[in-house]
């Protein structure tokens, strides 16, 4: 959809901006372009947009040299969002948003409508239409900058560094709108930040920049964390990168044990037939709608009249759950790390579990996806410019 | 003070008090059209700016009986005398506000403006210009309270104003009616200065709260004025 | 004939130049009517200005103080002093003094209410007492526009003056009002140009006093000339 050939930015004086970069942003994708102060990242962003020209290479987007035709045309069909939200201060929230759709010629009625649409589509009450940007907060102010910049319905959006300046919780559920609204819209994204996690959680592809406006690497983000080009690249990621790929892992795929989750109303002595036959030192006590209860030492069991009821033997708090169904290797493995037994719970939207995984089973689970993983990658190779 | 004075007087008092806005109010308004072009001049380029405001620092220093003296030989003794040197005033006063307006237009906004596809003159026409309003009406403040009290000196040229009152009070040596002229200069120049806070109140409801800071150094730090 | 030649005539007759109503006779008694009004009104609004700024309340009463001020006929408030009290040294000086009064004060207000929040705090976090961070930092630093406030009194005093010969007094507005008296013009052309070159020589003064006064990183931040 977006395509750097070979595009360079030289400022007066020699400062290379960007060093001859081939980028390829795919149609319907988020790539988020990351890296420190002065890597070129805000540079290459501007220049999809022409609010700074290239001085060699071109650009193309959709198959058309952005150069050629009008600037004020190209970027009436380009979304920009920045990090200051630079929203009219002189106009109600509805006006702002409806700016280009006013410019494109619409009737004012129609654009307002519109902006009722995307004011609802962002996240923000329909009250809020006639007042003025001052008296709205940051995170307010910033979904209508995203709302403004979708009003005319562009197929690509450019943000530079959009949540940079709002504090971390509301920076946190505005990323997560972001890839809420990815997943309806699907609209071509190019996100500048320079925070790789925001990169890593938003990003449906990452390239990492390197000072003086080279690019180190372009990947998805669990190849980043799984296969970093270079020394630089594995600094900039950030330590810990081993656990933060696990969560590009479904959970899915473990091999949870079951055979050790009984109900309360069993006895004792087939409680601690039942674990020793599955080897296992803990039975997992449920309820009636299969609810977990708490964990039943099998030395204890052993030591208490075999007719007990499980219901009445003292039992280990179950710790944390996690839902194959819908999370990663790595909150399995934080649910097993934070539970009193080393074995975390699985459990099903209704809360009903359906298996547990241990320390080992985790292990197995990782080695697989890890292998698979790299596969895959193997077969695909990276056409990373570097 | 001989009230009576007044009553008996009004309609003088009144063509007096009508030719002293007309002198008062065409300055400024001319140097508004002036010094809004001017103005985005020196802000596109900016190194235009230290002369023009050296010039416009220069000509504000010279006292106003003397520039109204000195366009005698040219435009003789009529009104043109006096509105051209008040204009000239006004525009010492407006080209800065006009600069400093454009220039509070915060860079984010006119960077969104561009990145959305305004181009130069529909920018500067819906966004910026709005924005800078209540700055430049803040020097419209200046200029009018300032022009409509200057005025009063053409009348030391024999240009027909309020001040006709202070001299003819002068040489009949009746205060009443000198009281009388100065308070309906005051009142007319306030008056002025009330209905372009009205002016400002309007256009921009989006500012919060009464004039900022900004606003207030314009109508403060700019007082090179008054009647001179 | 032009502004120029009408002036250039009478100046360069050298009786213009000598007795008591020779120019610099004149010219020294503008000064005086200038600097003794510039004096007491500097003495009284300077501190006044510093003060109310330092309490950093006040801001309205400064903006309705400044529009008033502007508003206030200077010929008819000469006038009405001469009719009230006759001509005497009062007669000129208080109106000068207190009109001179509002752009000090006004200046010296915004130049010290104008400091940055940070370097006060800077201060006095770094053990100043309050008096001390008035004349260490809060002054030093409201000078340029302290300075701009004072040129404004003079050049303001200085046309005042001008206008003043019209009640009698004396300095270089004498051959203006004279002259239109007895339409001599070429008289008005000549007090025109001299009231102009006193006017500039004080604004040049303060250019000067203010490249002298003012330290070189504070002369950048100031955007008034």
């Amino acid at each position: 959809m977006i395509t750097f050939d070979h595009v360079t930015k030289r400022y007066a004086g020699g400062t290379l901006a960007v060093d001859s970069l081939d980028l390829e942003v795919p149609a319907g994708k988020t790539v988020v372009l990351v890296g420190p102060s002065g890597c070129g990242k805000t540079t290459s962003l501007r220049m999809i947009n022409r609010l700074i020209e290239p001085t060699e290479g071109r650009i193309f987007l959709d198959g058309k040299d952005i150069h050629q035709g009008n600037p004020s045309t190209l970027r009436r069909g380009i979304g920009y969002v920045i990090q200051q939200t630079g929203l009219f201060p002189h106009r109600t929230i509805e006006d702002n948003i409806a700016t280009v759709p006013l410019l494109n010629g619409w009737s004012r009625a129609k654009a307002r409508a519109r902006s009722r649409e995307l004011m609802q589509l962002v996240g923000l009450e329909a009250t809020m239409a006639r007042r003025y940007p001052h008296q709205l907060s940051g995170g307010q102010q910033q979904r209508v900058g995203v709302a403004r910049a979708l009003a005319a319905d562009p197929p690509v959006l450019l943000m530079d560094e959009p949540f940079s300046a709002v504090d971390p919780i509301v920076r946190a559920s505005l990323q997560d709108e972001l890839i809420r609204l990815q997943g309806e819209l699907h609209k071509t994204v190019v996100l500048v930040t320079h925070d790789v996690e925001e990169a890593i959680k938003v990003g449906d592809l990452v390239a990492v920049f390197r000072p003086g406006g080279l690019l180190a690497q372009l990947d998805t983000p669990e190849r980043l964390l799984g296969k970093p080009a270079d020394d630089y690249v594995e600094g900039f990621v950030g330590f810990d990168r081993g656990i933060r790929r696990l969560s590009f892992f479904d959970a899915a795929s473990l091999d949870l044990q079951f055979d050790a989750v009984l109900p309360e109303d069993t006895s004792a002595a087939e409680a601690v037939q039942v674990a020793k036959q599955a080897g296992e030192p803990w039975v997992l006590v449920i309820d009636a709608e299969r609810k977990p209860k708490g964990w039943a030492s099998t030395a204890n069991l052993e030591s208490v009249p075999g007719s007990a009821r499980l219901a009445s033997v003292p039992l280990v708090s179950y710790g944390h759950t996690f839902r194959p169904d819908s999370h990663s290797l790595r909150a399995a493995l934080d649910a097993t790390v934070l539970s009193p037994t080393g074995r975390a719970v699985g459990v099903d939207e209704a809360g009903q579990v359906v298996g547990v995984t241990s320390y080992d089973r985790l292990r197995a689970g990782i080695q697989t996806a890890q292998e698979a993983a790299d596969q895959a990658r193997g077969s695909a190779h990276d056409r990373a410019a570097s | 003070m001989i009230w009576s004075w007044i009553p008996d007087h009004l309609g003088l008092i009144w063509q007096l008090t009508v030719e002293n806005a007309y002198l008062g109010l065409v300055p400024p308004l001319v140097g508004l059209i002036i010094s809004v072009p001017l103005g985005i001049v020196c802000v596109r380029w900016g190194w235009l700016y230290p002369p023009v405001l050296s010039g416009t620092s220069i000509v504000y220093a010279i006292p106003s009986l003397a520039l109204f003296v000195a366009l005698i030989p040219y435009t003789g003794l009529s009104d043109t005398t006096v509105i051209i040197p008040l204009t000239l005033f006004s525009l010492c006063v407006l080209v800065p506000a006009v600069v400093d307006g454009l220039r509070s237009v915060p860079e984010p906004v006119r960077q969104a403006a561009t990145a959305m596809g305004f181009g130069t003159l529909r920018r500067l026409v819906q966004v910026e210009l709005p924005i800078a309003a209540p700055i430049v009406i803040a020097g419209m403040r200046v200029a009018v309270v300032s022009s409509i009290s200057l005025a009063s000196v053409g009348q030391l040229i024999g240009i027909s104003s309020l001040g006709y009152l202070f001299i003819d009070g002068l040489q009949r040596d009746f205060p009443t009616e000198i009281v009388v002229g100065m308070a309906c200069v005051i009142i007319l120049a306030l008056a002025a200065d009330l209905l372009l806070q009205g002016v400002r109140a309007l256009l921009t409801r989006w500012q919060r709260g009464d004039a900022d800071v900004a606003t207030r150094r314009v109508l403060t730090r700019l007082t090179p004025g008054g009647a001179r | 004939m032009s502004f120029f030649s009408y002036a250039w005539d009478w100046l360069s007759q050298s009786q213009q130049w000598q007795g008591a109503n020779g120019i610099p006779t004149r010219l020294v008694q503008h000064l005086v009517y200038t600097g003794l009004s510039l004096l007491i009104a500097t003495l009284i609004a300077l501190p006044l200005g510093v003060i109310i700024g330092h309490a950093g309340r006040g801001g309205s009463a400064v903006v309705s103080l400044a529009n008033v001020w502007r508003s206030i006929p200077t010929l008819g408030l000469l006038v009405l002093m001469v009719i009230i009290l006759a001509f005497s040294i009062a007669t000129w000086l208080v109106p000068l003094v207190v009109l001179a009064i509002p752009p000090i004060l006004v200046n010296a207000y915004e130049g010290v209410i104008g400091v940055d929040r940070d370097l006060k705090d800077a201060a006095r976090g770094m053990g100043m007492t309050p008096r001390q961070v008035l004349l260490k930092v809060e002054i030093p630093v409201a000078l340029p526009l302290i300075l701009l406030g004072l040129r404004t009194a003079a050049i303001f005093v200085v046309a005042t003056a001008t206008i003043a010969a019209e009640i009698g007094l004396g300095g270089l507005g004498r051959y203006i009002i004279d002259g239109l008296a007895t339409n001599n013009y070429g008289e008005v052309a000549g007090g025109a140009v001299l009231v102009v070159a006193l006017a500039l020589a004080v604004q040049v003064s303060f250019v000067g006093i203010r490249r002298l006064v003012v330290p070189a990183g504070l002369r950048q931040g100031a955007a008034q000339t």
